[in-house]
């Protein structure tokens, strides 16, 4: 019996020696003539560069590699950085290579880092996700010679790990004007990713952003402790949408609350990238993410040798982060009035959290005429007045 | 009307294991072949690149073998649930469950040296993942309540529970308010053997041995064995059912609880959401490869982490991560067919008349209870 079987699919083993042989051949042959045929499936893939003849870059060509924690896809957080890293690619003319969907455990980052540092040639590593901080670090004192740079984090090294990220605070104030203006209920309803400063600090500035075009509104804030989640976080804006917001503002990576709004017939803030495609007669603007000009300059900083790493925190003045474009139907004298802040946070005349602004409780939190400093900001654990919800849900 | 069913082969040699795994990837290989060259690769680079990442030199062995750590043991855990015909899903969560408790005793006793501190943590590790099956594991022996329901479940609850403790009470105050959990002391980490192979290996292993002789060669193993085949037999022999369903269970939890202080000690800097990894999950693949038999797991762990390793790899090249996660998955389920279809004949039976094997566990216990 079993040897029966085992004749049986060694036969069917040869047959698809020679079928795969054969497809094999005939594709290597006519590699231009069935290109048409395959174009349409693959364009991720034909576009990322692929040293094929030469697989050892050459030493004077610097090679940057990004490791993404999700897919590309079609918008959000790694798709922006993919559009970094094609932007830097143009810029610099280094190769930009990347992974996508590493887990943020030791052994896949230090696995797929290796692969660059060893088989690519890569001189520096950009890791796009918080949960790489600590193999990153580990790695930048094993490989001396490669540069690190963490985007999220709060590590660092006086050689070369470096983290960055940007102050999306900023346009996420500018979304809240947008939103204050548009809402009819005075009730906003914000989709909340974890209770972590750098959410806090953007629902905050949400809140006065939307406080500064609409004095009556107020936030509403609901946690899913999650990032990307989709059914999880359109629930959460539905449930929010049912108790009486009519704009749902984010900070997960999903279009579901989006989709969620617009079912309900409400409005929308999307957040890391121009969602507007996915939710068009919900989308008002979204704060997003513009990381192609950093990484060209820290792609050409390595290139020159003169890479030191920092703790970047850039702003509006670098355009690392920007307001998309408004929807159609803000009114005019709002859209002057957001693009008139705009300029002061660009010219840094003025920032978002310059008092007075008073905590959930009525604690004056800054007083009036100060702003606050970066480390109060970088450790917020408080909302302002306005938000409804709770700060410290755990 | 006649339905098939599979009918496990008599014997079955080694060898002929070893050529079903064989054939089953080389198989999956060659029809990953034609999705290459449909996506525009080549495939003899592609394969290249997973082999030089996943098994050629030291190095590559060291990462392969730090994937199959973790794997070895969730997939141990699953083997020995599956022994006695029961299936322990909720591998990932006891992990968790187990992190969980060696955080706690790290966070208790961090002026401990080395050995101690990670032996008190290995320890904690079994408990969280025994405490985590206790309830599954009574509610099956007792009230007949699936546990392939109730470990999945409390996967969920495992990590929620991560979460909580991130954003509150074992919020690390040094970092800046980012939810972090403060990192495990250093004088735990595990001790690597060589590169990224770990002495966790050397656990996964010992207790892999164990677990084959205890399974295949005892008395107690036997029992095991019986009372999953044949329930009613097992009574009649005066086998307690109850008690088997509870040890195999807690054992299994157990193990897998025990991966999760592993993968902290030896991999994880510290106790975070991401920590399991899939790898409780993957264990179900692993014990499957492995037919639910212990022996196997140690191959079938090894295969799927070089697979793991490789798959990834390859994404340096250019090959998208669909591509890769296909190409990984057509591997894996092309041993697994070809491992079941070496070992397994499929007959056609009149109509059936069988009940479920979970259904015939369950009435016998019922059985049990009313002998008493």
């Amino acid at each position: 019996m079993a040897k029966k079987f085992l004749l049986r699919s060694l036969v069917v083993l040869t047959a698809l020696t020679l079928v795969a042989a054969g497809c094999g051949n005939d594709d290597d042959d006519a590699a231009p003539a069935p290109a048409p045929a395959t174009e349409a499936p693959a364009p991720a893939a034909t576009e990322a560069p692929e040293p094929m003849d030469d697989p050892e870059p050459m030493d004077d060509e610097v090679v940057a590699a990004f490791v993404f924690v999700g897919p590309v896809g079609d918008a959000g957080w790694t798709w922006a950085h993919d559009q970094g890293r094609r932007y830097a690619e143009t810029e610099t003319g280094a190769t930009a290579l990347f992974v996508e969907s590493v887990p943020e455990t030791a052994e896949d980052f230090r696995a797929v880092a290796l692969d660059f540092i060893e088989n690519e040639g890569a001189d520096v590593i950009f890791g796009t996700s918080f949960g790489y901080m600590d193999t990153m670090e580990e790695l930048a004192g094993e490989y001396p010679d490669v540069v690190f740079e963490h985007a999220s984090g709060f590590k660092m090294n006086d050689t070369n790990f470096g983290n960055y990220f940007g102050r999306m605070y900023q346009p996420r104030y500018l979304s809240g004007m947008a939103a204050g203006a548009m809402t009819e209920a005075d009730q906003i309803g914000y989709v909340a990713a974890f209770p972590i400063p750098e959410v806090l600090r953007g629902i905050n500035a949400f809140t006065l952003g939307a406080q500064r075009t609409n004095p009556d509104v107020e936030v509403h804030v609901n946690w899913t402790f999650t990032w990307f989640d989709p059914a999880l976080e359109g629930d959460a804006a539905t449930a929010l949408l049912e108790a009486g917001a009519d704009v749902i503002a984010m900070h997960q990576d999903s279009t579901a609350p989006g989709l969620a709004a617009q079912e309900a017939g409400a409005r929308w803030v999307s957040y890391n990238s121009d969602m507007s495609a996915f939710a068009p007669d919900a989308f008002i603007t979204a704060p997003v993410w513009n990381w192609g000009p950093y990484y060209a300059r820290i792609i050409d900083a390595v290139a020159e040798g003169t890479y030191t790493p920092g703790a970047y925190w850039g702003g509006m003045a670098d355009g690392i982060v920007a307001l998309a474009p408004l929807a159609d139907d803000v009114p005019d004298e709002v859209a002057a009035e957001i693009d008139e802040v705009a300029a002061q946070l660009t010219d840094g005349s003025w920032d978002v959290f310059t008092g007075e602004i008073r905590d959930q409780d009525g604690n004056v939190v800054v007083a009036a005429g100060e702003t606050m400093e970066d480390g109060a900001m970088l450790g917020m654990t408080f909302f302002v007045e306005g938000v409804v919800g709770d700060a410290d849900p755990s | 009307m006649r339905k098939p069913a599979l009918v496990r082969r008599d014997r079955v040699l080694p060898a002929t294991q070893a050529l079903g795994f064989f054939v089953g990837i080389v198989v999956a290989l060659l029809l990953g072949a034609v999705l290459l060259i449909v996506s525009d690769h080549s495939p003899a680079e592609v394969y290249e690149r997973m082999f030089d990442s996943a098994l050629r030199g030291t190095d590559s062995l060291s990462r392969t073998l730090g994937r199959a750590t973790p794997l070895a043991l969730t997939g141990l855990s699953v083997a020995v649930a599956g022994s006695m015909g029961l299936w322990n899903i909720g591998a990932e969560g006891q992990m968790m469950a187990g992190a969980i408790v060696a955080t706690g005793v790290a966070m208790m006793a961090d002026g401990l040296s080395g050995p101690l501190l990670i032996a008190l943590m290995m320890a904690a590790g079994v408990a969280g993942g025994m405490l985590l099956m206790l309830g599954p594991a009574l509610a099956r022996s007792h009230l007949r309540v699936s546990e392939i329901i109730t470990t999945l479940m409390l996967v969920y609850v495992a990590i929620r529970v991560v979460e909580w403790l991130e954003t509150g009470p074992w919020k690390d105050p040094d970092s800046f308010g980012f939810a972090v959990i403060e990192p495990v002391p250093e004088q735990a980490a595990l001790p690597s053997l060589f590169g990224r192979a770990n002495i966790g290996m050397l656990i996964a292993l010992g207790l892999l041995i164990v677990f084959s002789v205890a399974v295949s060669r005892t008395a107690w193993g036997y029992e095991l064995r019986l009372a999953g085949s044949s329930p009613d037999t097992a009574r009649y022999a005066g086998v307690s059912l109850r008690r088997k369903v509870l040890v195999a269970l807690i054992l299994s939890g157990g193990i897998a609880g025990l991966a999760g202080a592993v993968q902290l000690t030896g991999s994880a800097t510290r106790l975070e959401s991401g920590l399991s990894n899939g790898y409780g999950f993957a264990g179900i693949i692993v014990a499957a490869l492995a037919l639910m038999r212990p022996s196997g797991v140690a191959v079938a762990a090894f295969v799927f982490g070089a697979v793991q390793v490789g798959g990834q790899s390859i994404q340096t090249l250019g090959v998208s991560s669909a591509i890769a996660d296909i190409l990984q998955a057509m591997i894996l389920f092309g041993a697994l067919v070809a491992v079941v279809l070496f070992n397994y004949r499929i007959r056609w039976t009149g109509p059936a008349r069988e009940q479920q094997a979970d259904e015939r566990l369950g009435s016998a216990i019922t059985q049990e209870a009313a002998d008493v």
